[in-house]
């Protein structure tokens, strides 16, 4: 994208100030955020790694961040839910941080491993209003063919619940080593989320790899996020590998340094000014709004 | 102090201050293509918007020069021919590529005869020893002394690909930062760049910490958060060297494990370019 673009965009929001960067945050530093296209960050979490702290690991820092970067909508799932088994008490604390951070939308956690999962489930959709649930299937020892994913994809889709899937948390070969799985497999949705026509699937922290990106992305109701899509215009290749509306900005914070997504997207110039629109805000609202519909 | 940039950059006055000197440019790194040079250049043509960019002023790439490091025999027969071919890119952009020639440890005859040619007589700043392939071959075997014992004496870099991998080795001829250790503390007057720090870094700086005349290069896996801050903490920033890996890693994985890393302003000064320059002078 061309710098006069980039400037076309904000001035097209009534942006007066300059545009984002990465800046140093500390707790006791105003932040002035700048003014900005909507920027929807997909795919952020709270609270703690469990095998390491992270620079923005406390949600005061990490939304501190998210403003001086411009982000003004951040969907936000839990670490505690990787590893945790009392599952309606992650959701609660995360229901309840989000709720001193207008930017901040819950996203819950369901283990459908664990007993009683349509608790988790209804929990997030009718008392917490979350809009969508975040699921962990390596993590939480089960494979997209089995027969309870169809169930649980059944009753958030009932329910207009967004289901975010984590293909990976971490790169494999980074792992703890008392501690390691393997990225999900992800074929079985190109059979499963057509059996359930309102179905709305975003895959998070995913590599595309042909041919399987090409099947997911011909896979109506799956759209992706932009957090582990590398290479210098791997961004641009999976928009334009993908029909309309299907690539949502997302950064993976805190794990991940959330100015490392913000730049892929544009570095290479590739997309145009609509595109990116789209991408940095554009797709993930019109999903959302699907979602709630 | 960093001033305002565009999405995620700091600002273009920042970026030039920085005086970026990349230590791993990856365009074509496998094989250059059929012809010595194609592959190479279309690659260096598709990382010009992010090079642009950051401003950056310097890429170092790693050549091959026709003494086994690829798995094409007429490439290799056609480049070791044609000098020419090796050239090329330098030509090409020459205020903005340099580079190091990729050696082959299993052929030491050959590397050695290739460190007169293109170290020795230039243009080459210095060595790469691959972690794949089929010049990858472990840094403490014995091989690797005599072409040590060389790049040494003729004033080189030496960057040596290392991984950490959870689960063992990937492939028998890699190396892990704690082998480089262990062949660079023989050296004591050799510097020796642990690339990609180990991928997993925890225990890469922990590998190399006590061994001063290795320092950690920074790409090659994801926008790990904390990186650079433990790097700074354990090793100190002089001994940090920036790398992109363009293009099949990203201007936005790399550049911001330093960027929006909390260190001082003096030490991200250090580690996108001025320690790189250090090492070469």
């Amino acid at each position: 994208m061309k710098r006069r673009e980039l400037l076309n965009l904000a001035v097209a929001a009534g942006a007066t100030t300059a545009l984002p960067h990465s800046v140093s945050v500390r707790a006791d530093e105003p932040v002035t955020p700048p003014v900005l296209p909507a920027l929807i960050d997909t795919n952020v979490s709270l609270f703690q790694w469990p095998f390491r702290r992270l620079p923005l690991d406390q949600p005061e820092l990490l939304v501190r961040k998210l403003r001086s970067l411009g982000v003004t909508q951040a969907w936000a799932g839990s670490f505690e839910a990787v590893l945790h088994r009392d599952m309606s008490a992650v959701n609660q604390r995360l229901a309840d941080t989000c709720l001193r951070y207008p930017e901040l939308l819950p996203i819950g956690s369901v283990n459908p491993k664990l007993p009683d999962w349509q608790h988790d489930l209804r929990q997030c959709v009718s008392r917490f209003h979350m809009p969508g649930i975040r699921l962990y299937p390596n993590y939480h020892g089960y494979t997209l063919n089995e027969p309870v994913v169809q169930q649980l994809l059944e009753q958030a889709s009932a329910a207009s619940c967004l289901v975010q899937i984590a293909a990976s948390m971490e790169d494999t070969r980074t792992q703890h080593p008392m501690l390691q799985v393997s990225d999900v497999d992800l074929t079985p949705l190109t059979e499963l989320v057509p059996r359930i026509p309102q179905a709305r699937v975003q895959i998070l922290n995913y590599r595309p790899r042909l041919p399987a990106s090409a099947a997911l992305a011909a896979t109506a109701g799956i759209c992706f996020d932009t957090a582990r899509v590398d290479s210098t215009d791997g961004v641009p290749a999976l928009v334009r590998n993908s029909p309309p509306g299907r690539v949502l900005f997302g950064t993976h914070a805190p794990f991940l340094i959330p100015e490392a997504a913000l730049i892929r997207v544009h570095e290479s110039d590739q997309l145009d000014a609509t595109e990116l629109k789209a991408v940095y805000a554009g797709n993930a609202q019109q999903l959302i709004k699907r979602s709630h519909a | 102090m960093k001033s305002t940039g565009a999405f995620g950059l700091p600002s273009s006055e920042q970026l030039q201050q920085y005086r970026i000197w990349d230590s791993y440019f990856t365009p074509a790194h496998a094989h250059p293509g059929s012809d010595g040079s194609s592959r190479l250049f279309a690659d260096v043509e598709r990382s010009l918007p992010a090079i642009r960019k950051a401003h950056m002023e310097k890429l170092c790439y790693f050549a091959h020069v026709g003494i086994g490091t690829t798995t094409d025999p007429d490439f290799e027969k056609l480049v070791a021919s044609r000098p020419d071919l090796v050239l090329k890119p330098l030509q090409q952009w020459p205020d903005l590529l340099m580079g190091m020639i990729q050696l082959n440890p299993h052929d030491v005859a050959a590397s050695l005869q290739a460190l007169d040619r293109w170290l020795k007589d230039g243009p080459m700043k210095g060595v790469y020893f691959p972690g794949g392939g089929p010049a990858a071959l472990t840094c403490t075997h014995p091989n690797f002394r005599p072409l040590v014992e060389r790049v040494a004496a003729l004033g080189g870099v030496i960057m040596q690909h290392t991984w950490f991998k959870t689960g063992g080795k990937q492939g028998p001829g890699e190396s892990t930062p704690s082998e480089l250790a262990e062949l660079a503390a023989q050296y004591s007057q050799q510097k020796f760049l642990c690339a990609h720090a180990g991928g997993e870094w925890q225990r890469g700086i922990r590998a190399i910490r006590r061994v001063p005349n290795v320092l950690v290069e920074t790409s090659g896996f994801d926008a790990t958060a904390g990186f650079i801050e433990m790097a700074v903490r354990e090793l100190g920033a002089e001994r940090i060297v920036f790398g992109s890996h363009l293009p099949s890693r990203s201007l936005g994985t790399e550049l911001t494990k330093i960027t929006a890393a909390e260190i001082s302003e003096h030490d991200r000064r250090k580690i996108l370019g001025e320690n790189f320059r250090n090492l070469l002078r």
